[in-house]
């Protein structure tokens, strides 16, 4: 399935919508849907993203995603269930 | 996480523009290039007594171009600073060069006061919104307080993992208001934690593919001089003794002399280093990534190679080429890693590389990077290059503009030390050279250093002459002067039929190079006649005080070859124009 949905936390800061989307928007990966809203932590929001890969990898719009400095982790949610992103992708975060 | 040097000045109250200059201070910044304007001009004031040596350029974009060069050569970050408005924009140029060619570069930008953003203000720019694309990361700081943590933090992600360039925006207001600096002890970031560390098992792996690889090639990017891990690759090398290629980025981080080094691969590579990466069994890559000019056409690209890709950047796997072994880590540790590995590898087993290495070895001989004098009589650019280049010698560092010149000075010097070989490799900035070469004097005053320009490049950027003459500066400047725009001429005589669209700079009527390069306070000079050109150069050697621009007017006429035709197979390769290698006299 080309559908997928990521949760991504991200700082709580000013321009961070724009690092996120203007990302999807310079390496042509196509967006659904994205929500953000607030967690507990007012320094950390949250990011749910349904992403349309469209011949594009999961693997290489997640290591895209992780390269900016703003985004502290990335989740994605089977069916409701969060599934930690595969490991062939060491990522910065671990 | 990592730990900082904490400043005397730690807990002093002073104001937002003297608490930056002190953080750059604390950032151990010994030079920085810039030109002030009304939103930064608070900092100025301070800078006025900094330690720091500050070089008032002529246009912003030759301070971020020098900061680049000044970086390549020493490892170090580059530091610019701009105003805002037109004075950041002209910075875009250098930060995307060295977003694309991990460039560690920090660039500073007044800002329009904090109250004014988003009113139109008077030279307001939007830029960290316009670098977003391709900074590694910015800030916009629009608090006193927030300085010292932003420009830390844009020194730590600019120079580690894989470095990069960031910006600092700082709003006019947050430089004048009053605050107490405080330079943080140690730098958390969620989100930045690069993995230096390689793997053990993604090492383990790595040696037990090439123990069972016959056909291997090194493909050593410029990763491994921004890891600094030319002396751990050699050993590497001669532990295998299989051939090794480097890329644009790379040209340096393997001596050229060496017998096993086949050239530059892609598209004006060499005949044996393109060969040998579409024949290998297994790529050995290092630090590059598979970037389209190297690969020509992916689908057809090493379709018989595994993969072993090593890199800092996670995001580089499986990008273009799959990788049947990533390796995510810093070069020179995963390459320390990787020597007794592969030593305990090849003690189990240990393919005979001979007849491989001996086809490609037949390649090197045969089609050897060469270039035909013209007919006429006239100067050759590719001889002058390569005559500054053996009259200089392998102590020298080396710029380029882009174009054919660029492709030429990449073929024709023999480069034997990493971070004596600076260009655009990623970006492709005609203009780059000149700047570029003045950051590279002033990060490594003793060396010599040659700017090999275009007519078209030296004309973008040139007036950062003045810059070098009023600062003791004296770099050294080819015009390789075919008048033209060389490349893309090229380009139109073998695909547009000959229709010169607008190629054509007259730069041997206009403008008058020596003429203009004595306006700026240079010694300008000029050679036409092969038989002048040994002594031009060495008369240009023989300058040490003062810079050099030396007008080489040179036959127009001259291509780039080998060459792979944009978006063809690297089996395509010509040697010259519609003649491919005689593949039948070759076994591969």
């Amino acid at each position: 399935m080309s559908i997928h949905t990521l949760e991504v936390l991200v700082e709580n800061e000013p321009g961070v919508l724009a690092r996120v989307s203007g990302l999807f928007a310079r390496r042509a990966y196509n967006i659904d849907t994205l929500v953000v809203g607030p967690t507990s932590n007012p320094e950390v929001s949250k990011m749910v993203i349904q992403v349309n890969l469209e011949g594009h990898s999961l693997e290489q719009v997640i290591a895209q995603l992780d390269k900016l400095i703003s985004v502290i982790s990335i989740e994605e949610l089977v069916d409701g269930a969060k599934k930690p992103v595969k490991d062939t992708q060491p990522d910065y975060q671990n | 996480m990592a730990t900082q040097h904490v400043p005397t000045a730690n807990g002093t109250a002073m104001n937002g523009a003297t608490s930056l200059v002190k953080s750059l201070e604390a950032a151990n910044v010994d030079v920085m290039f810039g030109l002030p304007g009304g939103a930064i001009l608070p900092a100025y004031d301070p800078i006025f007594d900094s330690t720091i040596r500050h070089i008032l350029v002529r246009h912003e974009q030759g301070a971020g171009h020098a900061a680049t060069g000044y970086a390549q050569v020493t490892g170090r970050a580059g530091v610019c600073i701009a105003t805002s408005g037109p004075g950041a924009t002209n910075l875009v140029t250098p930060l995307m060069d060295a977003g694309m060619d991990s460039v560690p570069l920090v660039a500073i930008t007044g800002q329009v006061p904090s109250a004014a953003i988003g009113t139109d203000a008077f030279q307001e720019a939007d830029i960290r919104g316009i670098t977003m694309p391709f900074t590694k990361h910015n800030f916009l700081v629009t608090k006193a307080e927030d300085i010292p943590r932003a420009v830390a933090e844009a020194f730590h992600i600019a120079t580690s993992g894989r470095p990069g360039p960031v910006l600092v925006d700082i709003a006019k207001d947050a430089l004048q208001a009053q605050t107490t600096f405080n330079w943080p002890s140690k730098i958390e970031l969620a989100g930045y934690n690069p993995k230096i560390v390689p793997d053990n098992q993604a090492i383990a792996d790595a040696a037990t593919l090439i123990a069972q690889s016959k056909k291997p090639v090194f493909y050593v990017g410029g990763g491994v001089i921004k890891a600094n891990a030319s002396k751990e690759l050699a050993q590497l090398v001669e532990i295998l003794g299989a051939p090794v290629v480097t890329t644009l980025m790379a040209r340096g981080a393997f001596p050229d002399s060496h017998p096993l080094h086949l050239g530059m691969p892609g598209m004006h590579g060499s005949v044996a280093a393109v060969t040998a990466l579409q024949k290998a069994d297994l790529l050995i890559t290092l630090g590059a990534r598979f970037d389209d000019r190297v690969t020509g056409k992916l689908s057809t690209f090493a379709v018989n190679a595994k993969v072993i890709h090593a890199d800092i950047d996670p995001a580089e796997i499986n990008k273009n080429k799959f990788a049947d072994v990533p390796v995510i880590g810093d070069l020179r540790e995963t390459i320390t890693a990787l020597i007794p590995a592969l030593k305990a590898a090849l003690s189990k087993s240990q393919p005979d590389l001979t007849p491989w290495n001996n086809s490609m070895l037949k390649l090197k001989t045969s089609y050897p990077v060469g270039y035909t004098l013209p007919d006429d009589g006239s100067l050759s650019p590719q001889a002058v290059i390569e005559r500054i280049g053996q009259i200089s010698g392998t102590d020298t560092i080396f710029t380029s503009g882009v174009g054919q010149h660029q492709m030429w000075a990449s073929q024709f010097i023999s480069y034997e030390h990493p971070r004596t070989w600076l260009n655009s490799g990623g970006a492709g900035t005609m203009g780059y050279g000149l700047p570029a070469a003045m950051g590279a004097k002033v990060g490594s005053p003793d060396s010599t250093v040659w700017a090999i320009d275009g007519d078209g490049c030296f004309q973008m950027t040139n007036q950062e002459l003045v810059t070098c003459a009023l600062n003791n500066i004296p770099i050294k400047v080819a015009i390789i002067n075919n008048e033209s725009l060389g490349m893309v001429r090229q380009w139109q005589t073998l695909f547009y039929e000959g229709r010169y669209s607008n190629t054509s700079l007259e730069s041997k009527r206009v403008p008058n190079f020596p003429m203009l390069a004595e306006a700026m306070g240079c010694v300008g000079l000029s050679c036409e006649r092969p038989e002048d050109l040994d002594a031009t150069i060495e008369k240009a050697m023989s300058i040490n005080d003062q810079p050099v621009v030396v007008d080489f007017r040179v036959h127009r006429d001259a291509m780039v070859w080998p060459m792979v035709a944009a978006g063809t197979s690297n089996d395509e390769i010509m040697i010259a124009r519609a003649t491919a290698p005689d593949w039948d006299s070759q076994e591969l």
